[in-house]
């Protein structure tokens, strides 16, 4: 790769621009799939039109050495075959050198790879997506184990950010006197459309109530009470479709319509409410990533929802 | 409920978009315009973006006569016309709203009616769990005010054993000193301070916000932000729209009244203010009122020397005629009232010993524009450039409206042989800076206020103070009938008195 060439053309293209040059951070982007690429091209676009940046795309269906550069800042580089310390080496030499570099992971896999380890070092936050292949938990057992290796990771999950609206739901169901319910869970229920959604909604509920896994059906509660759980595939891959938890007393449930717009809510049993419903608004992967860059490099609860969900998939959940 | 909120395991260190505080709503005046263009379209834009409370009602109090089902209709038809074409009230998400919204169609001197609207809150807190949390919104005209918060008192509307009460009071907030302390004492004799969420819509704008971030989010700009290294500081409210449908208020008002008292004193509050300690509401607002109550409202006797009115007349605004400000609908022929008002301001602190504060906003001026300019010291000594060049002061201006962003000028040499100089300007645009459109204002106000964070409203004693630094200005302006009005054209720069109280304004 002559990086000299590349930077040159920025150059050239800056001084035909004139004007004042804003960019909020260096994006680095490795795809390696072709059918997955064009689309996340089309991504990364519409989130670096919201935030200026430098977008160097390393597309490993390319040959090393082939170079390709367009717009104000976008840099694809040809990287079929090429080692994780030259990739490292071309990011670092075509970074902006002040502001934060962003790692966008869209491959499938990360454990072995030396080129995610390279290029993660340099990174302020990585965002990955361990729903991107298959609907399976391979990817997000993977990404556990890594996790646990390298524990200084800034990472963030798309299939995890994608939760927020079933999460603000979930947790209205037991806004107000009906938190007490939540100490007397038996079961729990979630429809998805591929797994690490449904255990990372499993592992966050299991995260904040203090739910230790026991089986593959089975969560223990703080005071020793069993908490069976099913995950179930239903919907969209990549959606969740239902969540319902049972008490004693008790049915709430969140289910999202047909067409995956609202999500109703709904109370049934002694803690009886009126149905209620909200917009899921369901994000597209730009505002996804866009969400991880601007958030927490440090969030405690996504560590913790990925550790427990990660353990719960030890057990071999969810049961085929 | 709030602890209850609170307490819920599940909400811990979740991304806190949406609000989780219930609340009942209710708008007084909520068949008036400001209610139908502004407030209803904030309350279901923050709906389809599921930042409304879960429990929340909204309760439209006003003299038109509807039923609940009437009134449903009556906002949709409202919404049909004042959202964006993706966010019309359709579907599922609408029906969920609808069934939020009732009605009490109300003579507000009759306290039957209030006691009518206590039934309807008591009905909303069993039916939608918005547990005793009352916000009540006076988009009503100014003089209805006292008599809104008298019965609601009366109605034992003040407080709630099971929730809170909040009120909202839209701008202006008095007529003039006098009014504004008579309706405080109205207002603090039903609610406390941290119960009166007095609205400036101007606070609520982002770029407005982001003067602190510009200030205390960076280390470059504070050190020089004082005497030391500014010349002055121009804050302009422009508009090229003449008075529209508000001919009726804006003659009894005037510019001064209108823009200068509430929006642009509290930009040159926050543009002067020393750093606050924390983010904390009243830590900001400490500091706000401790700039304006280092303003030295202007003598009688000083009034014209640091002041200039003025009043359109026929002209031209974007290639089309225009009538004159008296011509206008509602207005009285012989008008003295003041399109157009600028004034001195010396902030006398040690920052700002010296510098003087230049403030105008006007009608039918050539672009609406809202800025705020700080103008840098010249250079002390000149050694550069060539002799025909013109070194120009450093300016940062703050820009509100309609661009949102950050343009800074400042000299540059000219490329080639010679050593000339020329000015270039850097811009920043909120618009392609993060390419994105800023949440309207109202949005962000109605938020906090259920949230019950003051940041944004406007204290009392700012407003006071406000009212104290205007009133000599006021007072001889309205006592002195100006025989020159009108005394620019439409579509011009403003009045020559204006160019005299300060060469230098920047040009619109």
């Amino acid at each position: 790769m002559s990086f000299g060439i590349v930077l040159k053309e920025l150059d050239e293209r800056a001084s035909e621009r004139g004007g004042v040059y804003v960019a909020t951070m260096t994006l680095v982007v490795f795809v390696e799939d072709a059918a997955i690429g064009d689309l996340a091209r089309d991504r990364i676009h519409t989130l670096a039109a919201k935030h200026p940046s430098r977008v160097i795309l390393f597309d490993a269906t390319q040959s090393e050495g082939t170079h390709h550069v367009e717009g104000d800042d976008w840099i694809e580089l040809g990287a079929k075959g090429s080692n994780a310390e030259l990739l490292r080496g071309a990011a670092n030499a075509l970074r902006l050198p002040e502001a934060p570099v962003i790692l966008l992971w869209i491959a499938p896999g990360i454990g072995d790879d030396e080129r995610f380890c390279e290029l993660s070092r340099d990174a302020r936050t990585v965002v990955y997506n361990s729903s991107l292949v298959d609907a399976g938990n391979a990817a997000l057992r993977q990404l556990v184990e890594y996790v646990e290796r390298h524990p200084e990771l800034a990472l963030a999950d798309i299939a995890y950010l994608r939760l927020a609206p079933w999460q603000e739901s979930v947790a209205i169901l037991f806004d107000g006197e009906e938190s007490q319910e939540l100490l007397d869970v038996t079961r729990v229920e979630i429809g998805c459309g591929s797994d690490p959604e449904g255990l990372y909604l499993l592992g966050w509920l299991a995260s904040r109530l203090n739910w230790k896994p026991g089986s593959a059906e089975m969560l223990t509660g703080p005071d020793g009470k069993a908490i069976a759980f099913a995950i179930r595939r239903e919907g969209e891959p990549r959606r969740i479709a239902r969540v319902a938890l049972s008490s004693t007393h008790s049915n709430f449930v969140a289910e999202a319509d047909p067409h995956g717009e609202t999500i109703n809510l709904s109370v049934t049993g002694g803690r009886a409410k009126p149905p209620r419903l909200r917009a899921i608004n369901n994000p597209g992967v730009a505002a996804l990533v866009e969400r991880a860059i601007l958030s927490s490099q440090n969030d405690r609860v996504f560590q913790a929802s990925l550790a427990a969900a990660g353990a719960i998939a030890a057990f071999g959940a969810p049961s085929p | 409920m709030l602890d209850a909120v609170a307490t819920n395991p599940l909400r811990a260190g979740l991304p806190n978009e949406g609000i989780s505080t219930p609340c009942s709503a209710v708008f007084f005046g909520a068949s008036g315009d400001l209610f139908k263009r502004m407030l209803l379209p904030a309350l279901y834009s923050m709906h389809l973006r599921g930042t409304l409370p879960d429990a929340f009602a909204l309760v439209g109090f006003s003299r038109t006569a509807f039923d609940d089902d009437g009134f449903r209709d009556y906002c949709r038809k409202q919404l049909e016309l004042f959202m964006p074409q993706d966010k019309k009230p359709q579907g599922p998400l609408w029906e969920d709203f609808a069934k939020r919204i009732s009605y009490v169609t109300a003579d507000f001197t009759n306290k039957q009616h209030f006691l009518a609207l206590k039934g309807r809150l008591a009905q909303n807190d069993a039916e939608f769990g918005t547990a005793g949390n009352h916000l009540f919104y006076l988009a009503t005209p100014p003089p209805v005010f006292p008599v809104i918060i008298n019965h609601l008192k009366e109605a034992g509307l003040d407080k709630d054993p099971n929730g809170w009460t909040r009120i909202v009071v839209e701008k202006p907030f008095g007529t003039d000193l006098e009014s504004a302390r008579k309706l405080q004492q109205t207002i603090e004799a039903v609610f406390p301070e941290n119960e009166i969420y007095r609205i400036d819509h101007y606070l609520g704008k982002e770029p407005v916000q982001d003067i602190i971030a510009l200030r205390f989010a960076n280390t470059i700009f504070e050190p020089i932000w004082n005497r030391n290294y500014v010349q002055n500081i121009q804050i302009t409210s422009a508009e090229s729209l003449g008075v529209e449908e508000r001919g009726g208020y804006y003659d009894s008002a005037g510019a001064l009244r209108d823009m200068i008292q509430n929006h642009v004193i509290n930009l040159l509050a926050l543009v002067a203010m020393e750093a606050p300690i924390s983010s904390h509401a009243d830590d900001i607002r400490n500091e706000k009122y401790k700039v304006l109550s280092a303003i030295r409202p202007p003598s009688h006797g000083d009034v014209w020397s640091l002041s200039a009115r003025g009043q359109y007349g026929a002209g031209t605004i974007d290639g089309a005629a225009v009538i004159g400000y008296r011509q206008e609908h509602d207005v009285a022929p012989d008008s003295n009232t003041e399109t157009f008002a600028a004034v001195k301001l010396m902030v006398e602190s040690w920052r700002w010993a010296g510098v003087p504060f230049y403030l105008r906003s006007g009608k039918r001026l050539p672009r609406k524009v809202s800025e705020i300019a700080v103008t840098f010291k010249p250079i002390p000594h000149r050694f550069y450039g060539e002799a025909t060049d013109k070194i120009e002061p450093n300016v940062l201006v703050i820009k509100i409206e309609p661009d949102e962003g950050i343009s800074m000028r400042f000299e540059a040499k000219v490329p080639g042989p010679k050593d000339h100089i020329r000015s270039v300007y850097m811009d920043f645009s909120y618009g392609t800076g993060f390419g994105v459109v800023s949440p309207p204002a109202y949005e962000r106000l109605i938020g906090d206020a259920i949230q019950g964070d003051q940041t944004l409203f406007t204290r009392w004693d700012a407003v006071e103070r406000a009212w104290e630094i205007v009133t000599p200005v006021l007072e001889v302006w309205q006592n002195t009938k100006d025989f020159t009005f009108p005394n620019y054209a439409a579509g011009s720069q403003g009045p020559q008195s204006a160019q005299q109280l300060f060469p230098d304004w920047r040009r619109l």
